[in-house]
């Protein structure tokens, strides 16, 4: 067991160790601990020890105490190894077999608390929707009827929400959109990355239309001259800007006194090398003339909610495919007309591998939080989180939705509904906004009473 | 990915002549993609090659050019 030894040697030794300009190693400091093999690669270090701040009186009472560094006062910590099966007598002997010994401790494995990638889930959905107060959405009418949920994504499959669910899901074919070459259609893909977001947009919106719209294609052919590693979850953002050119035609079509188009994607660019470099022309993660940023800026101008997941690169526990040196928030992802949503878990802390700002296209990113990592679709197994700012932004979609349900964007427009977004978040900073939760964690109650607010003013005037 | 303005006709065909490309050089199954139908910006997919040679008098109005077209994944777990 790995253990630290504390030892009060001559003054001069701990003056030593306490002066960062003098090398000290463990044996200098504990000279032969029977059944202890050092740590010769950890230097010793000094610990202060507690005094009384009255004189007189017990250091580890509740009284205030002062802490003192002085050679005469403070001890050593040394660390090393004793053998399992001697552990319990070697401990208790050591401090009379050696001299100057005053403590043996454990020396535990500590690890990082935040939830990572390979952390079991925290919570699961049920979790959520507390936590979103769903009951509350609901018994104000906020259930999603009537409001169109576009996830744009690897595709949908009913069949399995369904499954989990244990209801009927309700998918609008004609509206859904494909690529050409598609063999699957709306709502009969493989059960996958797609069919988690479709069921974590569900969460706060159950009674929501769901749009399929595959860009992250599962079935169709590889596009010419692109590289042998081409997985088949890629897509290319031109796939994007033909979904979306779709969607735009879908909002026109939507009467203004109930128009309602959330626009879900938990997708983004992983690496600055499929694309052209920051200042050129054509580059996309840093350029709001590219035709992306420039549909999407359309879109939400004409009526449409879209929300993009923040990304998985956050600085403590990124995903391995992350490229970029930094400000991973980049392209659409980062845009000032969209929501760019970060991951907390159902412990209100946010996940290690959340994006964290600057965005590229807009400096305050990501805009809020929204839960992620939970037990949910069980798209990828029994026992496999729904995971990702993937699972956070349609969590926060399905939020969107449920509040379109009863204010369309003619009455709320998009901006406006960001900004009570924004303003009714719980914060998590003390400065309003920080570049880890963004505005802070999504608040439907705060959001609730705001909107019955505006309700009130608006039948008033 | 190339963007251009397309006033009255647009089509494919006439964003291919316009930009002075063969059929072979523009993925005619994407087609002609409606980036910012009020301004009359249109979108199209055509080969490296082709946006090499394409002439900048063509694209050298506000929103025209070439633009990258990169990959993109999703943000959760994959199989």
């Amino acid at each position: 067991m790995r253990v630290m030894i504390q030892l009060r040697p001559s003054p001069d030794v701990v003056a030593a160790v306490a002066d960062p300009g003098t090398a000290v190693s463990a044996s200098d400091v504990a000279d032969r601990l029977p059944g202890v093999v050092l740590d010769e690669s950890f230097a010793p270090v000094a610990v202060p020890r507690p005094l009384p701040a009255t004189p007189g009186g017990d250091p580890l009472s509740l009284q205030r105490a002062v802490f003192s560094t002085a050679p005469q006062h403070a001890t050593v910590l040394v660390r090393g190894e004793i053998s399992d099966d001697e552990l319990v007598t070697r401990a208790t002997l050591l401090p009379a077999a050696a001299r100057g010994v005053t403590g043996v401790f454990a020396d535990p494995v500590i690890s990082p608390v935040l939830t990572c990638g390979d952390s079991p889930a925290v919570g699961d959905a049920t979790k959520v929707a507390e936590l979103l107060r769903v009951s509350e959405l609901l018994a104000e009418g906020y259930d999603g009827s009537g409001v169109a949920v576009a996830i744009v994504d690897t595709g949908i499959n009913t069949a399995h929400l369904e499954t989990v669910l244990g209801r009927e899901v309700t998918l609008d074919r004609e509206r859904s959109w494909a690529p050409e070459g598609m063999e699957a259609g709306p709502g009969g893909f493989p059960v996958d990355h797609g069919t988690m977001c479709a069921f974590d947009s569900l969460i706060a919106a159950p009674r929501a239309t769901l749009l399929d719209a595959p860009v992250l294609n599962l079935s169709a052919p590889m596009p010419d001259g692109l590289d042998e590693d081409w997985s088949p979850i890629d897509g290319l953002l031109s796939t994007a800007v033909a979904a979306f050119a779709r969607l735009r035609t879908v909002l026109d079509a939507m009467p203004p006194e109930s128009r309602a188009l959330v626009v879900s994607n938990s997708w983004g660019s992983f690496s600055p090398d499929w694309d052209f470099p920051p200042g050129h022309p054509g580059n996309y993660s840093d350029n709001p003339a590219h035709p992306f940023n420039l549909i999407v800026g359309s879109l939400e101008q004409a009526g449409a909610d879209i929300l993009f997941a923040a990304g998985n690169c956050g600085r403590e526990c990124p995903d391995g495919r992350c490229d970029y040196p930094d400000r991973p928030i980049g392209g659409a992802n980062s845009h000032d007309r969209v929501l760019s949503v970060g991951g907390v878990d159902t412990e209100g802390e946010r996940v290690g591998y959340s994006s964290q700002g600057p965005g590229r296209l807009s400096d305050r990113k990501p805009d809020l939080c929204a839960y992620t990592h939970f037990a949910g679709s069980k798209a990828f197994g029994e026992d496999v989180p729904d995971s990702g700012t993937s699972t956070a932004c349609p969590v926060a979609a399905g939020v969107v939705a449920a509040i379109r349900t009863r204010w369309p964007a003619t009455k709320l427009s998009p901006a406006q509904l960001r900004t009570l977004l924004r303003r009714t978040a719980d914060d998590r900073s003390d400065v309003g906004f920080d570049y880890d939760y963004g505005y802070g964690v999504l608040d439907t109650s705060g959001v609730i009473a705001a909107l019955r607010r505006r309700a009130e003013r608006t039948l008033v005037v | 990915m190339v963007t251009v303005r397309l006033e009255g006709d647009a089509t494919l065909t006439a964003a291919t002549e316009k930009l002075g490309l063969s059929e072979d050089e523009v993925d005619t199954r994407y087609g002609l993609v409606a980036i910012d139908p009020a301004h009359d910006l249109y979108g199209l997919r055509v080969t490296d090659e082709a946006a090499r040679r394409i002439n900048p008098a063509a694209t050298s109005d506000e929103g025209e050019g070439v633009f990258s077209d990169p990959r993109i994944e999703p943000f959760g777990p994959t199989r």
